[in-house]
């Protein structure tokens, strides 16, 4: 019988796949990243669908989702952080990764979903 | 009980010519609630009109679906886990676009009844009462009387029983619960006409009657290890293992070859192929609620929670119980579903309360935690040699909790954008801003509505794509051909065959089904985005998956390069067919532009001959058409 963490690791990394919309990108078989022509007619790639709440490109998909994971793994390290007998050093570095692995998910998530709806979070 | 009147209920005004049986296709547990409160209510001499109550019913039910997630999130962790997500599931994104006063549909009610069916299970599960096994199959029943998602609750039920016999977790509370959960719930959902015998003969069921068995068997081999010393045990387990694996195996084989178990229908099967639909089942493919979801969608309807599902997993998993390792199988099958079928909320809903319970374990756990440390508490001496460990405690502390803050508040923040902007709208009246930023109103659908029913006989039939059935029925009161049920995949092709074949084929039908009056959208001048000639190709698809059908194949209305085009490049057979007329007949006042696809309209001068153009609203969305008589003399 396989350890609960292994276990749990394993539902995270699916957790990683199917939120980054892996089943849309099998199904609908969206381009990598998508491409416009800018004013001198060359092709400028574009990373994010825009307007569109249900579609993406592949690699906008999988970033977003390894926002969604690093976020968690921010909160599961900073809960690591209480027991009596760690070191004073490794104590701090884990109390930095963790706030860092939250904050930078957050904002990254945030930012991802204005460059797709211009319009969020404004009335 | 009242169920059973519902059966002789015939309406023979929808799905014309074939006509419908009320009771025996649908779901009747919404409908009886809502009639049970109205009689209630007005036994108490508060008068309330039906239609009040159908309207605010959705909210109703999610107010007791927050009550219900808080005592499910106290039984699998703490009060506090409870109110934690019982906060959060009252404002998420994904339950609410399901719940908001007006929408009269299953799941306004089926969440509150499956919630409450796994919170009786959990409390069956802790206790191994008789009492609480009942009280959840009774709570089954109610969840089977309201929503086809039950398939789900029976399947994730008989699977955390299978997972905790493989873990070794399986004891007398778990035997007792299942068994009275299966053999009551299991009559109780037959008694649903539109159940029947489902729950006997097809394979979505087969997976609890295998549990049943094999809880049964697992009971008889503990009771019979007591009894007797470990060689004769050994032995005995052994030869009869092998005897009845055997045995099974072959039965069901039998069972499967003879047709005895139905296989797993469509629907369902798509959900474990999801290429399967998309390839052979175009109905089910079509329908945008069916669509698999990006990653947007999962941010857009559940914002931090996406982040916190992880933590909350975690949290169970460091502290595995009986109850946890039911709502780890929940969350993770809910977030293989929502993923596979889930963009228009269907399956997404189903996953909402789910993400908000360990949302709630996880929040909750991780403040209690760190709440703790925000005094500086004055330790004994024996703990002092660990406090050189410790960095700033209180400081780290209280920073955590203001991060913590700022997330619930940016989350509050979120969701009350999303249910302004995106869920908030009616569906049948549309608005958009002019030039000017004044709103502009487009009425046209009930324009078009009133005018059928004012302006046409009584026993006038409509024929229009499937979407708009249940609206025309309402409104308009008149007979139509294929509505929302979709419980006729034969009769929906025939009308898309209609739709798609040129105009003497497209005559033929329509006289078959004896079609008064056709009704199209068209969005080409409002720039409105989801009419006919969008979905055409769906019409199409589903036209050409029948025998009578095989005339229409999806690549004649292609252009040589692939493309789905409405203008002069277009195939010669999309532009010569029925709806391209009906929907571009003088609809390009000039210059013949169409706002949608943005491109000038490629046969401009199409002369209907059987269809005489009968009613076009303001905005010119909905366009009408009479079928021509016979001439009365040959040609």
């Amino acid at each position: 019988m396989p350890s609960p963490m292994v276990v749990f690791a394993f539902i995270l990394l699916s957790y990683f796949l199917v939120t980054g919309g892996i089943i849309y990108d099998v199904i609908v078989e969206p381009p990598s990243v998508g491409s416009t022509t800018d004013e001198h007619g060359h092709s400028r790639p574009v990373a994010f669908m825009a307007y569109r709440v249900n579609g993406q490109y592949i690699m906008e998909g999988l970033a977003s989702s390894f926002m969604f994971a690093l976020g968690g793994i921010g909160f599961i390290v900073l809960d690591q952080t209480h027991s009596p007998s760690t070191p004073r050093l490794n104590r701090i570095l884990l109390i930095i990764i963790g706030f860092a692995c939250i904050i930078i998910a957050a904002i990254a998530c945030y930012a991802f979903m204005k460059i797709k709806l211009p319009g969020y979070l404004m009335s | 009980m009242c169920v059973c009147v519902c059966v002789c209920v015939f309406d023979d005004r929808a799905w014309y010519p074939l006509g419908r049986i009320i009771g025996g296709t649908i779901y009747p547990g919404l409908m009886v609630t809502s009639a049970a409160i109205y009689h209630i209510l007005n036994w108490l001499h508060i008068s309330i009109d039906v239609r009040n109550v159908c309207v605010f019913l959705a909210p109703l039910f999610s107010s007791f679906t927050t009550i219900v997630t808080y005592h499910l999130a106290k039984e699998l962790k703490s009060p506090g886990a409870g109110l934690v997500a019982a906060v959060m599931i009252a404002i998420v994104p994904g339950y609410i676009s399901r719940s908001v006063a007006g929408s009269y549909d299953n799941e306004g009610i089926a969440i509150f009844c499956m919630l409450l069916t796994y919170y009786m299970w959990i409390k069956a599960v802790k206790t191994g009462t008789l009492f609480w096994s009942t009280m959840a199959a009774l709570a089954y029943f109610y969840m089977v009387s309201s929503w086809g998602g039950y398939v789900f609750l029976i399947n994730i039920i008989p699977l955390h029983v299978l997972t905790l016999m493989i873990t070794g977790r399986f004891s007398h509370r778990v035997y007792v619960a299942y068994s009275s959960l299966y053999v009551i719930g299991t009559i109780l959902s037959m008694q649903i006409s539109f159940v029947g015998f489902q729950p006997v003969s097809t394979s979505e069921h087969m997976g609890a009657f295998g549990v049943f068995g094999l809880c049964q068997i697992h009971a008889f081999v503990d009771y019979v290890r007591s009894h007797l010393n470990k060689n004769q045990f050994d032995t005995l387990f052994r030869a009869v293992i092998s005897t009845i694996a055997a045995a099974g195996v072959l039965t069901l084989a039998v069972l499967a070859a003879l047709g005895k178990i139905a296989p797993w229908t469509g629907r369902f099967y798509s959900l474990l192929d999801p290429s399967y639909a998309k390839n052979n089942i175009p109905i089910i493919a079509s329908v945008s609620e069916h669509q698999p979801t990006a990653w947007s969608s999962f941010y857009f309807d559940l914002q931090m929670l996406t982040f916190m599902f992880p933590v909350g997993l975690y949290f169970c998993f460091s502290n595995l119980t009986d109850e946890n390792i039911f709502i780890i199988l929940y969350g993770v099958l809910s977030i293989y579903f929502a993923g596979v079928m889930g963009v228009m909320v269907r399956l997404m809903l189903v996953l909402a309360p789910v993400m908000c319970i360990l949302s709630g374990i996880a929040v909750s756990s991780l403040l209690s935690t760190y709440m703790k440390q925000i005094d500086d508490v004055k330790v004994e001496k024996k703990k002092q040699r660990f406090e050189g460990n410790y960095f700033m405690r209180s400081e780290i502390a209280t920073l955590f909790v203001c991060v913590m803050s700022v997330f619930l508040v940016m989350y509050t923040l979120h969701c009350t954008w999303v249910t302004s902007e995106a869920y908030s709208s009616p569906s049948i009246v549309l608005s958009a801003r002019g030039h000017d930023g004044s709103r502009i109103i487009f009425d046209d659908f009930r324009e078009a509505y009133y005018w059928l029913r004012h302006n046409t006989p009584e026993d006038a039939k409509v024929m229009s794509w499937w979407d708009y059935g249940y609206q025309i029925t309402a409104m308009a009161n008149r007979t139509i051909l294929v509505d929302n049920n979709t419980w006729n995949n034969t009769h929906i092709s025939r009308v898309g065959q209609a739709m798609a074949s040129s105009e003497d084929k497209a005559y033929q039908i329509m006289r078959e089904l004896d079609v008064d009056y056709v009704l199209v959208i068209f969005g080409g001048l409002t720039g409105y985005s989801s009419d006919d000639i969008n979905k055409f190709l769906w019409m199409v698809r589903i036209g050409g998956s029948t025998d009578k059908g095989t005339h229409i194949k999806e690549h004649d209305y292609y252009t040589p390069a692939g493309e789905f085009r409405v203008d002069k490049e277009g195939s010669p057979t999309l532009l010569n067919c029925l709806i391209f007329g009906q929907v571009y007949t003088e609809g390009g006042k000039p210059p013949g532009y169409d706002r949608v696809r943005n491109v000038e309209i490629g046969n401009k001068d199409f002369e209907l001959d059987v269809l005489e153009e009968a009613y076009t609203t303001e905005h010119w969305i909905v366009r009408i058409y009479k079928v021509k008589d016979l001439p009365n003399r040959g040609a």
